[in-house]
């Protein structure tokens, strides 16, 4: 039977496993949007205020049900608003589909209405890209798009599609898709890196997103107990296990828990999982690497060696390494390494706010009070995201969701409205400050329109606060354009939005709101706090724990 | 400063050039000679990068290449000392 290429697109995105979609249409993808409106009971179209908006939810989506995201956006500046969101993905290695529709092909390269080489600019954050000429490879191309995606180390591929090619029609084959093979195990010598491990005295595991992407966390926390090895995580690994457990020091690197940081140098080995030695978590790699063994496992080949250079190295699925492993461990207490880590944990200084009675840990901790072990946590980029990766009791897996690679401000509001549509529409909670919000907060009306409760936690203290943060440390408090003088009524706005908006000044005023909120519609909580609040510790950009600063 | 030279066979599609010239351009090398031709098979192509780099680079500069999807295959050749 003969479908047009619009209707292949559709077809394909079912096929491969797309409930929903988010987007937003324009000239160069109508034909699609078309058959989107035609087959709606089969694929739920979400429309965003922004492609922006669309991508950061394709992608909050993807990494709270673990599926593919899957974004459209029409040629030219539908095209250019995606940037942003797949640089983002490409980053923190996360699954996703982007369909762009293009200019015929019959005016393309002739700089056409709306015509921009999406193919070029977006070539170094994709891990592929396709241009479809002729519609006989759109059904190929769409899986094998979804296929990569999913593969090995994870990522955005991006499908441009003509118009041309939409409205053209061709025998479609509905030829099965076959599912992602399931990563295997690596051969390695399993004795061999465990003979190395059980020589160590100090044995400290490292683990990041990898951990979260192949579900390894059992193995992990196994892996840690038989060892008595306490674990230092990534940012992008940070819910891997639960805060609570003994062993876990939180965050290490430039904003992590002095124990965290402190242990890993001291150790004499480092078991790095799934992780990248981002130069935010190592530091100085010289001073790193110094006095131990590093053995990484990771997925990505190309990591291996690419920031540190390992003694031992497989290149492999986390889950499936360590399942290998684990057998060939002995176990060890190591009383005197366990000993010094609560030594340093007591050493680690109690963060000191300037104002006691209501700050970023209180409120941090109130909202977490009022949240389940499996409510989604999304937060934008600044002190606020380091303040809420200290303070907020993760349980869960997974159930954070943070620009780690790209850092990119305006994440959050996207991500959460996506997170929603991948949990049933459950309450999820952003923690975003002043700078970030205000970047994408257009996504309120989106949460409006489709009754999302999100609850915006806005941790407002009228600056672009990391920033102010360094230029105090480093820059002899000259505060460039960091203050933001702004006279923005958040809770107004959200009203303006149809949205719930509140401010809380202290403790006991944002209970009272978070006890009783609305579960079919976003709430925007603004608490400000004093300005002058820091993010400590601190270790400059390029130092190492030598260098850590523990408090103002 | 060692010159290598790395063999590549890629599948012959539109595109996979600035894919691949892109990627020493987002890494941060220089590439000092390129040489691309057809193959007997039309669905490959064959192609000689020549750069410079210490043993570190190289490495890199491979296992980077093989996650290229259009790229089949990646030889280092020999290096030649200067
Ligand atoms: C898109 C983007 N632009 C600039 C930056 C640099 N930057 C990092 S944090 C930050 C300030 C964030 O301000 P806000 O959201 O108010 O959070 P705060 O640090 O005050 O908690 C800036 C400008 C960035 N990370 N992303």
């Amino acid at each position: 039977m003969k479908i047009s290429g619009a209707q292949i697109v559709v077809e394909q995105l079912i096929a491969n496993g797309a409930t929903t979609v988010f987007g937003y249409p324009g000239g160069a993808v109508l034909a699609l949007y078309d058959e989107l409106y035609k087959q709606s009971d089969r694929l739920e179209h979400i429309l965003t205020a922004h492609e922006q908006g669309a991508v950061h939810a394709a992608d909050g989506y993807a990494r709270t049900n673990k599926r593919t995201g899957v974004v459209i956006a029409t040629s030219g500046p539908g095209a250019t608003n995606l940037v942003t969101g797949i640089a983002n993905a490409y980053l923190d290695s996360i699954p996703m589909v982007i369909v762009t529709g293009n200019v015929p092909l019959s005016i393309h390269g002739k700089d056409s209405f709306q015509e921009v080489d999406v193919i070029g600019i977006t070539g170094p954050i994709v891990k592929h890209s396709f241009v479809v000429r002729d519609i006989k490879d759109l059904e190929h191309t769409l899986n094998e798009a979804f296929r990569i995606a999913q593969t090995g180390r994870r990522g955005p591929v991006l499908v441009d599609v003509p118009k041309s090619v939409q409205t053209d029609f061709c025998e479609y084959f509905w030829k099965p898709v076959h599912p992602v093979e399931p990563p295997v195990c690596p051969e390695f010598d399993a004795q061999a890196m465990a003979d190395a491990i059980k020589n160590r005295k100090r044995p400290y595991i490292y683990a990041g997103g990898g951990v979260i992407a192949s579900g390894a966390s059992a193995e992990l926390l196994e892996l840690s107990k038989k060892l008595s090895a306490p674990v230092g995580l990534s940012m992008m690994g940070l819910t891997a296990l639960p805060k609570d457990y003994p062993l876990n020091l939180g965050m290490c690197g430039m904003h992590g828990q002095y124990v965290s940081t402190t242990a890993a140098a001291e150790s004499d080995l480092i078991i790095a999982l799934g992780v990248r030695f981002s130069d935010r978590a190592t530091g100085n790699v010289d001073e790193y690497e110094k006095n131990k063994l590093i053995i990484h496992i990771d997925i990505d080949n190309a990591e291996i060696g690419k920031n540190v250079t390992p003694g031992l190295s497989v290149c492999g699925d986390v889950r499936h390494v360590l399942a290998k492993l684990l057998p060939l461990i002995e176990k060890a207490e190591n009383p005197e390494w366990l000993a010094r880590i609560e030594t340093l944990k007591k050493a680690e200084v109690e963060q000191v706010f300037v104002n006691k009675d209501y700050n970023p840990r209180n409120i941090i901790e109130t909202v977490c009070k009022f949240s389940s072990d499996e409510t989604v946590v999304a937060t934008d980029v600044g002190q606020h995201q380091m303040w809420a990766l200290q303070f907020y009791n993760f349980k869960t897996p997974g159930m954070l969701l943070t620009s780690g690679g790209l850092g990119a401000m305006g994440f959050g509001m996207g991500a959460a409205v996506g997170a929603c549509f991948a949990g049933d529409k459950a309450k999820t909670v952003l923690f975003t400050g002043d700078g970030s919000f205000a970047m994408n907060l257009i996504e309120l009306a989106t949460a409006v329109t489709y009754k999302l409760p999100i609850v915006v936690i806005l941790i407002n203290n009228g600056a672009l606060g990391l920033p102010l943060q360094w230029q105090h440390t480093f820059f002899e408090d000259r505060d460039a354009y960091s203050r933001l003088d702004r006279k923005t009524d958040f809770p107004a706005l959200a009203k303006a939005f149809g949205a719930h908006g509140h401010r809380a000044d202290s403790v006991s005023e944002l209970e009272a709101i978070l006890k009783d909120l609305p579960d079919d519609l976003p709430t925007v909580i603004d608490c400000q706090i004093e300005q002058s609040e820091m993010v400590f510790p601190m270790i400059p950009p390029g130092g190492s724990v030598k260098n850590i600063i523990l408090r103002g | 400063m060692e010159r290598f030279t790395v063999e590549l066979i890629v599948s012959n599609q539109y595109g996979v050039l600035n894919r691949i010239t892109g990627l020493y351009a987002k890494r941060g090398y220089n590439i000092d000679s390129l040489y691309v031709n057809e193959t007997e098979n039309p669905l490959v192509s064959r192609m000689l990068i020549t750069s410079q780099g210490d043993e570190y680079t190289q490495t890199q500069m491979v296992r980077q290449l093989e996650k290229l999807y259009d790229v089949q295959k990646v030889i280092l050749m020999a290096q030649i000392n200067r």
